[in-house]
């Protein structure tokens, strides 16, 4: 498998890594150990997030995230061994500001943006317009990835409904804007003389008389309003999706999955990974975060029915070390329960991952296993060993 | 503070940040419902079928029409053009012109881009499902829905109220309102989170707790707390871990190996014992903790496990 990428080399070539996954598998956390790990190898890197993991930042002494980079202090990262000329920032990604200051930058003039942040239609959907939240996302990485003072950006993606509606809300809202619907709307006068149209228009017209008998009178007259407030923006909004779009799926951007050792988390990988590929999108690496692992050093337990007279033998060596008065034997079972129960967990995160690990070795990414820590990650050694595993060499990581 | 049993409203939504297994508690509440007598329908609203097999339903997807499975509850999956379609059936009378409308790129164009009438179609048709009669009583007597994970969940929940500020008149206006009525109604409706005693889960769910509150006013009485790690040692030998590492020689792997498991599993159970108290404070809700199960949860057996768990009263 020496084809496969290894983590490090993608961070050193790329410009933008984007982390994707369902919510809750550690995205947020891998982001951080992916940056962690690309400044360590001299790069400045950001890292945009979409989750204030506020004891994270704290122990990575920055605070609060705000909408602009935070630099993490140089004494930081020199105790995660960032070199000299290589730079942590972090930055959290406000989607519903940055929609509003995307309106800011299209709009003619104050009086059209004014006319659209004041729009009750605007106030209600802006939110969920044509993916708006997951298109100021990608608008963001956009944006800073062509900033000077960063070689990386590696980014943790929105939590949405659908792993995937933040790649495809550039084209969403280029299709929405390119749609027939809004043209009509905001050129009815114009497109009225054309044969093309003319036949859409009956049908449209129809549309809209529906429309309007469902939801009631004056609803498609706030709409259009809306829409009118859009006009003269939606060219740069449109030019400016379709380079988003093309930063995206181009050779400068590089995506790694994560998912978390359960069934339904793989399915929902590995469905990802058929999409992303459908995309044409650049997956290098799959990451299985918090998989129960045997601790390091230690053998596969052998078959129960190679256990014979290990009780005793525990028994034994607990009354050799605590005396006749202790209960040797319940502690010996005990022990031995609890060596079961968690060599149940091992093999149940191995077989829930088996089939997302396979499968992406064959396409060609990198795959690490990340164990389950005792803690939580919010301190720079949890996130520091989060990094040593994803950058480990995987003949490392079978060691492991 | 007296909580009323789950058996006894109508409607439970179940929320949570995803990964939290919310569709686990979804399906092991249909299944402690109808083992009781009710007539249970779980309404999917995520675009994977995962309910129908916890249930044992063998088959292809319930899909849209759903199906009857094997473990007793009716299983439908939400799926917005379908509900859309039905709607419109209802509202125009004229099938035909619907489904033309429905193919016309334009109008789908359209829907994609627009927000929020996914949300309210399912709560809508969740409605008309709480309202179905048959044989002269309710067709359904209980409905699970499992709901979109926290951040849309709010969302989701929510949609009606935006909607009847957004449009001044007409009857969507005043469909929309028997939608907002039910979600309120604290007599037939009640909101169920679904946390993990994890830093991230227990955070978000105070927060998603504080605002359903203050925006959606659904009624809650209580937050579920799944995968609950138990201490690996019995009381009365807390300190196995330290025991096992100091031991000369033991069977099978190092005496350090040993340890280093004892060690893992009792951080985790200290871990999560401190987050369900975070997540009883941070949420002011009586707490209803399921066990981890270390092989996963396999089938109805397990689900059944988890369901008698369910159905006990919180501890305040």
């Amino acid at each position: 498998m020496s084809r496969n990428p290894d983590p490090a080399e993608v961070l050193l070539t790329r410009r933008v890594v984007a982390c994707v996954g369902a919510g809750g598998v550690g995205k947020t956390t891998l982001a951080a150990a992916l940056g962690l790990g690309a400044a360590r190898r001299g790069r400045r890197t950001l890292v945009l997030t979409i989750d204030p993991a506020k004891r994270l930042a704290d122990a990575l002494g920055v605070g609060t995230l705000g909408p602009e980079p935070s630099a993490i202090p140089r004494p930081v990262l020199e105790r995660l061994g960032v070199p000299e000329g290589g730079a942590l920032f972090a930055m959290m990604l406000d989607m519903k500001r940055t929609f509003d200051e995307l309106v800011g930058r299209f709009a003619p003039d104050a009086a059209a943006q004014e006319r659209i942040l004041s729009n009750r239609i605007y106030q209600h959907v802006s939110d969920a317009l044509a993916g708006s939240a997951e298109y100021s996302a990608m608008e963001k990485v956009y944006e800073m990835s062509a900033r000077p003072e960063f070689d990386v950006v590696v980014l943790d993606t929105p939590p949405s409904a659908h792993a995937l509606d933040f790649l495809e809300a550039p084209e969403r809202l280029i299709g929405l804007l390119d749609s027939r619907v809004v043209q009509l709307l905001l050129h009815p006068a114009f497109s009225a003389g054309r044969l093309g149209l003319r036949l859409f228009q009956r049908g449209a017209h129809q549309a809209f008389q529906w429309i309007e008998r469902i939801t009631g009178f004056g609803f498609l007259e706030d709409v259009s309003e809306f829409l009118l407030a859009f006009e003269g923006m939606s060219e740069g909004f449109r030019r400016r999706a379709e380079s988003v779009r093309q930063l995206l799926f181009g050779p400068e951007t590089a995506f790694v999955l994560t998912a978390a050792a359960s069934g339904e988390s793989v399915a929902h990988a590995r469905d990802l990974l058929a999409r992303l590929a459908a995309h044409r999108a650049n997956v290098v690496g799959v990451v299985a975060n918090r998989v129960r692992l045997w601790p390091d050093g230690a053998k596969p337990l052998p078959a129960p029915s190679e256990r014979k007279g290990w009780v005793e033998q525990l028994a034994a060596a607990f009354e050799a070390q605590a005396g006749a008065a202790f209960p040797a034997r319940d502690a010996a079972r005990a022990a031995l329960d609890m060596l079961d129960s968690y060599a149940a967990a091992v093999a149940r995160d191995a077989q829930a991952t088996a089939p997302l690990l396979a499968e992406a070795s064959l396409r060609g990414c990198f795959v690490r296993q990340v164990p389950e820590l005792p803690r939580d990650v919010h301190d720079l050694d949890g996130l520091a060993e989060i990094e040593r595993r994803v950058f480990a060499k995987p003949n490392d990581q079978e060691k492991a | 503070m007296q909580v009323r049993p789950l058996l006894e409203r109508r409607l439970l939504v179940v929320t949570g940040k995803g990964g939290t297994g919310k569709t686990t508690v979804a399906a092991a509440l249909a299944l402690a419902a109808a083992a009781r007598g009710r007539r249970v329908l779980v309404v999917e609203t995520g675009r994977d079928e995962n309910v129908p097999r916890l249930l044992g339903w063998q088959a292809g997807a319930v899909g849209y029409a759903g199906a009857r499975t094997p473990a007793g509850p009716f299983v439908m999956r939400m799926e917005p053009y379908a509900a859309l379609a039905e709607y419109l059936n209802v509202r125009l009378g004229v099938p035909a012109v619907v489904a033309r409308l429905l193919r016309q790129r334009a109008f789908r164009q359209l829907m994609d881009a627009a927000p929020g009438w996914r949300e309210l179609l399912t709560l809508g048709k969740v409605w008309h499902l709480e309202q179905a009669r048959e044989d002269a009583r309710a067709r359904f007597d209980w409905i699970v829905v499992d709901a979109p994970a926290t951040g849309h969940g709010i969302t989701f929940l929510d949609v009606p109220r935006v909607v009847v500020s957004a449009i001044r008149s007409g009857p969507l206006r005043r469909h929309v309102r028997w939608v907002e009525e039910l979600v309120r109604d604290p007599e037939r409706t009640l909101l169920l989170p679904v946390a993990l005693a994890e830093e991230l889960p227990a955070r978000e769910t105070a927060e998603l707790v504080k605002r359903l509150r203050e925006q959606v006013g659904v009624a809650l009485d209580r937050v579920i707390v799944n995968a609950v790690a138990r201490p690996p040692f019995p009381p009365a030998l807390p300190d196995l871990d330290q025991r096992l590492a100091a031991l000369a020689r033991t069977p099978g792997p190092e005496p350090a190996v040993w340890a280093a498991c004892a060690r893992h599993l009792a951080a985790r159970a200290a871990l999560n014992r401190h987050y369900v108290g975070e997540i009883a404070a941070g949420t002011g809700l009586p707490v209803v903790e399921l066990p981890l199960l270390a092989a996963g949860v396999g089938g109805p057996a397990d689900l059944a496990t988890l369901a008698a768990k369910l159905l006990e009263a919180p501890a305040a």
